[in-house]
């Protein structure tokens, strides 16, 4: 094998301990998340609200489409106000199932605008300072994955909704129609998850994870 | 690395192994040896014990009770990881988000200096012909591409074998060409690759020997034949005699996250028995488009009619079957008759019909044996056959497969096409069937069309 470096490769990072500020980013998502869950009045959502939108802009160096986001927000808003109904049959109740929404929305926007943002090699870099080289090599390649087991879970509802399962959204407003989902859909996406960690470690140890005591990290993103 | 060009890089010697619930060795007094610059292609049906061996020989062998000897030759077992190994699927083994970082896991994992690995990487790389910054992001690239870094990650960690699990199943054409150049580079550079490979018709070129594991767990040199890919004894169907329409679909278009058109001005008419194919490579908006028929996607564009009606998941259930690549994991059921009891049951069907039909559909697909029998304990052959069992109980009116035939062999292969096939004229259904392979050829089929630069064209 040559050793030249082809013209293409030119972006590299120098040196190993640079973390382009994900250590700080990571800290002010910890603290934006954990104060979501202290904001109960509607003052204090608007507020931290406030605080996420500069938040998000300095995360990604710029304005972020959060279409996506906004998406988990409206289908989580409709569950938890579909059960707060069921509970309180009040329109009180359905205010306090939107708070309750809004403040959950809050402490995971954060997170899920990090994942986005900041680099895997950076996460693993930051969180070696804090934990073993191993375990931040899972974690980060848990979030990794997250969307692939999703697509996963998508393919087995979409195939299992023509088979018949009553697990439709309008089909799942009725609870008793839960158990099709549980069932068709939650049984084979952990038995999907289980062979999918399965084989992503069976590639890691091909590549001798786990082979010698010390792990290093890649300088570059 | 200075190597005896004629001594081999590593002797297999009387290697067995049984995995801890079955009764028999799936490997028997194996013996093999392997020479540097050599390519060697494993062959043999579904579950025989290819993707075992290959696991032996990279010193991951699964949990199970295994004998024999494994030898290096000295040069190579002073490598850290002398043998790499390239399982089936490329985006289970992207572990990291950027080439860089992916080709320098093992790197880490040898506890590399991260300053000496940029240039290790960047050799890696030109040695795979792949011209990419190293913050290139691993989801841009094509599958070939995926497959290319994967090699190279082996590379970087100076295997001196490479053993590559089934690369047919999930490259296209394409990927395949790009592949077999490589394969002739390694070779030239004195790297030995191991084949484990059910269809191995595009690499034939740089295939040196043929081994065959026989389903009995011995290993026998073997000779290809030609004979994997499903041909069938079918004559071409004809278009006559079938009328009603199922499904038109008109000017459909869909865009993509980044607001480009994936495909565009799509049209297509599918009649009530119809078997219509729809190749395309990979990436080129396949399951998309059945999602979009579906109803399941909504297209940006034109308009779809299934079965006298808008595209509405909830309208189309019982009468539309949908089995996706990896079929198994629709599985979910205690036994096999439950499993395919369950869409009947749905469907409000009287207990004495249910088990009527149930008979029928485990008769039809000669899996009567099978019908108290754990769905998850079979084999994958077996799982496949059991999954479109399942699909095909309540009577579809139409089936839509994506790629069905991907990691099975071709004795399986065949036998899931003819029951397909029978069922299909036998119950007036009509099919369409994806696959990322557009050489094949499809005798059953009454249509062949290819998805082709966002278009959909007669192939």
């Amino acid at each position: 094998m040559g050793s030249r470096m082809p013209a293409a490769q030119g972006r590299l990072a120098q040196g190993g301990t640079r973390d382009d500020g994900i250590g700080r980013r990571m800290i002010v998502v910890m603290v934006l998340s954990c104060l979501a869950f202290l904001a109960r009045r509607v003052e204090l959502l608007l507020l931290l609200t406030g605080i996420n939108a500069v938040a998000i802009f300095w995360l990604h160096r710029g304005p972020l489409s959060l279409r996506r986001e906004m998406r988990t927000f409206a289908w989580q808003t409709a569950i938890i106000l579909g059960l707060h109904l069921f509970r309180f049959r009040t329109m009180a109740g359905l205010w306090l199932g939107f708070k309750v929404s809004w403040q959950l929305f809050l402490a995971l926007l954060p997170g899920m605008v990090f994942a986005r943002t900041a680099s895997q090699s950076g996460i693993v870099r930051v969180l070696t300072r804090v934990m073993p080289g191993r375990a931040a090599f899972v974690l980060s390649t848990c979030m990794r994955f997250i969307p692939r087991l999703l697509g996963e879970i998508k393919n087995i509802y979409e195939g299992q909704v023509l088979r018949g399962a009553r697990i439709l959204p309008r089909d799942l407003v009725r609870p008793w129609h839960w158990a099709d989902l549980l069932h068709c859909v939650v049984v084979p996406a952990v038995v999907q998850g289980m062979a999918l960690a399965g084989h992503i470690a069976l590639a890691a140890r091909a590549r001798g994870f786990e082979r010698f005591p010390r792990r290093t990290c890649w300088p570059g993103e | 690395m200075q190597l005896d060009e004629q001594a081999p890089l590593l002797r297999m010697r009387k290697a067995s192994f049984r995995y801890p619930d079955a009764a028999e060795q799936v490997l028997k007094d194996v013996d093999l040896e392997i020479a540097p610059g050599c390519c060697y292609c494993l062959t043999g049906p579904t579950g025989s014990g290819k993707t075992t061996l290959a696991r032996i020989l990279s010193g991951l062998a699964p949990d199970g009770d295994g004998g024999g000897e494994l030898e290096f030759a000295p040069a190579v077992a002073s490598a850290a990881m002398p043998v790499g190994l390239v399982l089936q699927d490329p985006d289970v083994q992207l572990l990291a988000s950027t080439v860089g970082a992916e080709v320098a896991f093992g790197l880490e994992n040898l506890g590399v200096e991260p300053a000496a690995m940029p240039e290790r990487v960047s050799a890696a790389l030109t040695a795979v012909g792949l011209a990419k910054a190293h913050d290139f992001p691993v989801d841009k690239l094509s599958m070939g591409q995926k497959y290319r870094v994967l090699i190279a990650a082996h590379l970087v960690m100076e295997a001196r074998l490479l053993i590559l699990d089934e690369p047919g199943a999930q490259l296209d054409p394409e990927g395949l060409l790009q592949l077999r150049g490589l394969l002739e580079r390694l070779k030239a550079a004195g790297i030995a690759v191991l084949l484990c490979e059910h269809r191995p018709e595009p690499l034939l070129a740089v295939i040196d020997e043929f081994w065959q594991l026989t389903g009995d767990g011995r290993l026998q040199p073997g000779r290809w034949t030609g004979t994997a890919v499903p041909s069938g004894s079918w004559s071409v169907p004809s278009c006559a005699g079938l009328s009603e329409a199922l499904l038109h679909a008109e000017d459909l278009a869909f865009q993509g996250a980044d607001g480009q058109d994936v495909w565009s001005g799509v049209g297509l008419e599918l009649r009530r028995g119809e078997r219509m194919v729809v190749t395309g490579l990979n990436g080129t908006g396949k399951t998309t488009l059945l999602r979009c028929l579906l109803g399941f996607l909504a297209p940006s564009g034109g308009q779809v009619s299934i079965l006298d009606g808008l595209p509405e998941p909830g309208r189309l259930r019982g009468r539309v079957g949908l089995l996706f690549q990896n079929p198994q994991s629709q599985l979910f059921e205690n036994t096999v008759r439950e499993e395919i009891s369950f869409a009947l049951k749905r469907l409000g069907l009287a207990r004495s019909t249910i088990a009527e039909r149930v008979s029928q559909v485990l008769q039809g697909f000669g899996i009567e044996d099978l019908a108290e029998a754990s769905p998850h304990k079979l084999s994958y052959g077996q799982k496949h056959l059991v999954a479109l069992a399942a699909v095909l109980a309540p009577g579809p009116e139409l089936l839509l497969l994506d790629d069905p035939l991907a990691g099975l062999d071709g004795y399986r292969s065949q036998e899931v096409l003819e029951l397909l096939v029978r069922w299909s004229d036998h119950h007036n259904m009509a099919l369409i069937w994806t696959s990322h392979e557009p050489d094949l050829e499809y005798p059953w089929a009454h249509r062949v069309l290819r998805l082709e630069g966002g278009r959909l064209v007669a192939a």
